[in-house]
């Protein structure tokens, strides 16, 4: 197995009195494509703020190559869920992805002509540096989620975290998506995804978290994707009709094709 | 007419000079507020100005209470402690509850005020011959404004600006996506406490001149405005800001030229027309531009029909055709169809002479554009969503129009460029 990237230990997040997460603990190998899955409200996003620091474990910890966040958050992007965003808001793409840089430059630096070129490296990694004035208002779900992820790589980091990259963008994007992880893996980087869909999950994942706010089993894909576990995970109902429903759920996403 | 010049001239003279003073001074108060409220505007926190300029009331009141007297300053200070003290609970509870954030404003802002106004009406009820006047502080008494408050406006004015100059970047990432900043390892909490300190400081001191229940307005309205007339945050600022002062200069100018007229509301209501305007005329999402674009859509589509109806009368455009005849063809009402023919021809797609009309090359090719949409639209529907051919037609009629070259490429691809519609007919490329 590769060498440890991320350590959860006993982590504990409770919002008032009710576990988002509980007891959680598992190492995570470096330079794969890990995904985190469970049903909904199973913890999952917010297993992924309390690596960040965005929401405080109530007890536990989790490290990063062996340390403290703060020591290694050049290390670390982040991409929110892009559902919880307001996009109506007065910024450009380019904006956006610019925000990436801002770890690198502070508040108050002015960005030189090398954070540009990263910035539009980034862009035209996910194919949107055609639409780099474009308001983010009028973009779909789908460039949304590209501007997201390009302000992620414009970070320069090694590990990232990504909240729901696949849920409702249309299939070009999705492709892209699967692509660029690829890429990315090759170069080394590691990616731990949150993620919903069980049947792309044997695709996309080479190691895979399962959780339903305690954590259900931890391990490679091939050890872990199994009907015991996963219904285990999903409460005993993965039968045929809850696979079933678990399509329509995804057939709900409004921009399958354009 | 020479009225109005009368008290314009008198006006900018500056010879009034409790005119100018109030005047310059709304216009700056107004100002300072504009540039803060965008961030609260963008920070969805509209509400929260609200709750603020309520809780100013009881620190106003029991800093009275404590000094025995008129001092601004005193007043100052417990109205900023007051209106931070009330944000420090709505965050606060919001955390530690499960309300929703519409109730816990709507708590704080009553209980603030209602404290404010038991005491209000203790102190007057005391006495104390130094209280009165003390009730400017609920709709402003903008006519009072000394040097003194001019000053002051000054200074917060120039303090907002270069806060905003200095933390753009900032404030646009808390106000963008808070989670970022503190997954990017900003201190976050410390930043949105400036921000708020900022709007606080800014309540407190117009409150005296504007009321605690319009000085909301002085935050969110510019703002509101700004919005609908750019994408770009800077320009928003801008817009805001200048919206704000010129309120304040014309709504003192207004309530100086009638007798008895209040200046606070003559500056939100200026401010309001400004934001009306905005939000009818703004090239973004205003709403004359939604018609105008309603409009040139519908002309599109009346004559996109048009060329293609004579394209179909007219045997691909092979042959001419009668006006008569399309007229009683398709049922048009004769007035419109030659509107509608007068336009072609400026596009230079068909020809009409003495009653007869000649689709030319370019109008063919147009014709058949249109036509091409139509029936890939149909074998899209069809195959993707399991229509009969019968109920797809009506659909698209409307669809036809919308198709951009983009999507049309797009549909040839993925219906591997079809060559017959569901009903049979030959797709023209």
């Amino acid at each position: 197995m590769n060498k440890t990237i991320i350590e959860a230990h006993n982590l504990t997040v409770l919002y008032g009195r009710k576990p988002a997460l509980w007891n959680v603990d598992f190492v995570l190998p470096e330079k794969q494509v890990i995904g985190i899955m469970g049903p909904n409200g199973s913890g999952k996003s917010t297993l992924l703020k309390s690596i960040m620091g965005v929401v405080e474990p109530t007890s536990g910890f989790t490290k990063i190559y062996d340390q403290e966040l703060d020591n290694v958050r050049d290390k670390v992007s982040y991409v929110p869920q892009r559902q919880e965003i307001d996009w109506d808001f007065p910024a450009s793409v380019w904006d956006i992805v610019s925000m990436g840089r801002f770890q690198n430059k502070g508040l108050f630096k002015k960005l030189t002509s090398e954070d540009k070129d990263i910035i539009a490296d980034s862009l035209d990694k996910v194919n949107m540096l055609g639409f780099s004035k474009r308001q983010i208002s009028q973009l779909s779900g789908g460039q949304q989620q590209r501007v997201f992820l390009a302000r992620a790589i414009a970070q320069q980091g090694e590990l990232f975290l990504m909240d729901e990259p696949f849920a409702g963008v249309d299939i070009a994007t999705e492709e892209m998506i699967v692509e660029l992880l690829k890429n990315m893996k090759n170069e080394g980087k590691t990616l731990v995804i949150v993620h919903h869909d069980l049947h792309t999950a044997q695709s996309y994942f080479d190691h895979l978290v399962l959780l339903n706010t305690r954590l259900i089993a931890t391990g490679s894909v091939k050890d872990v994707f199994t009907d015991q576990i996963l219904t285990d995970t999903y409460g005993g109902r993965l039968t045929t009709i809850s696979k079933i429903s678990q399509e329509l759920e995804n057939k709900e996403f409004p921009i399958r094709h354009k | 007419m020479t009225g109005i010049w009368d008290h314009i001239s008198t006006f900018f003279s500056a010879e009034n000079y409790t005119l100018f003073v109030v005047s310059i001074g709304s216009g700056i108060l107004c100002l300072a507020a504009g540039v803060v409220g965008t961030f609260t505007y963008l920070r969805k926190r509209a509400l929260i100005g609200d709750v603020i300029s309520h809780s100013v009331l009881p620190g106003v009141t029991i800093a009275f209470m404590l000094s025995g007297m008129k001092n601004p300053l005193y007043f100052l200070l417990g109205a900023i402690l007051s209106g931070l003290l009330s944000i420090w609970i709505v965050d606060y509870v919001q955390t530690k509850s499960k309300l929703k954030p519409d109730t816990i404003l709507a708590l704080v802002l009553s209980v603030f005020f209602g404290i404010g106004i038991v005491l209000l009406t203790k102190i007057q009820h005391s006495g104390n011959a130094a209280q009165s006047g003390l009730d400017s502080f609920l709709f402003g008494k903008a006519a009072s404004m000394g040097m003194f408050d001019l000053q002051i406006f000054c200074v917060i004015a120039i303090i907002n600006i270069l806060c905003i100059i200095i933390f753009l970047r900032a404030f646009s990432l808390i106000s963008f996506d808070e989670n970022y900043a503190k997954g990017l390892g900003f201190n976050v909490g410390l930043l949105k406490s400036f921000i708020a300190t900022l709007t606080v400081v800014t309540v407190a001191i117009g409150v005296q001149a504007v009321g605690v229940v319009l000085m909301a307005a002085l935050l969110i309205t510019p703002a509101a405005g700004a919005r609908f007339l750019t994408n770009s945050i800077r320009i928003m600022l801008a817009y805001a800001g200048t919206f704000g002062f010129f309120s304040g200069i014309f709504g003192a100018f207004i309530s100086y030229s009638g007798t008895g007229m209040p200046t606070g509301p003559w500056i939100v209501v200026v401010l309001s027309v400004f934001t009306l305007t905005a939000i009818l005329f703004g090239k973004r999402q205003g709403v004359f531009v939604r018609i105008r674009l309603r409009n040139s859509n519908n002309i599109k589509i009346n004559n996109e029909n048009i060329l293609k109806d004579i394209y179909k009368a007219s045997d691909g455009g092979e042959k001419s055709l009668k006006i008569d005849v399309l007229i009683e063809k398709e049922k048009y009402l004769p007035g419109m169809l030659k509107g509608v023919l007068k336009r072609l021809e400026n596009d230079d797609l068909v020809d009409t002479v003495r009653g007869l009309i000649i689709l030319n090359d370019k109008g063919r090719i147009a014709a058949r554009e249109v036509i091409r949409k139509h029936r890939l639209w149909e074998i899209y529907l069809t195959k993707y969503f399991q229509l009969d051919a019968d109920h797809i037609h009506d659909d698209a009629e409307g669809i036809e129009h919308v198709i951009t070259p983009e999507i049309e490429k797009e549909l040839i691809r993925l219906l591997d460029r079809p060559t017959k519609d569901p009903h049979k007919s030959e797709i023209p490329y």
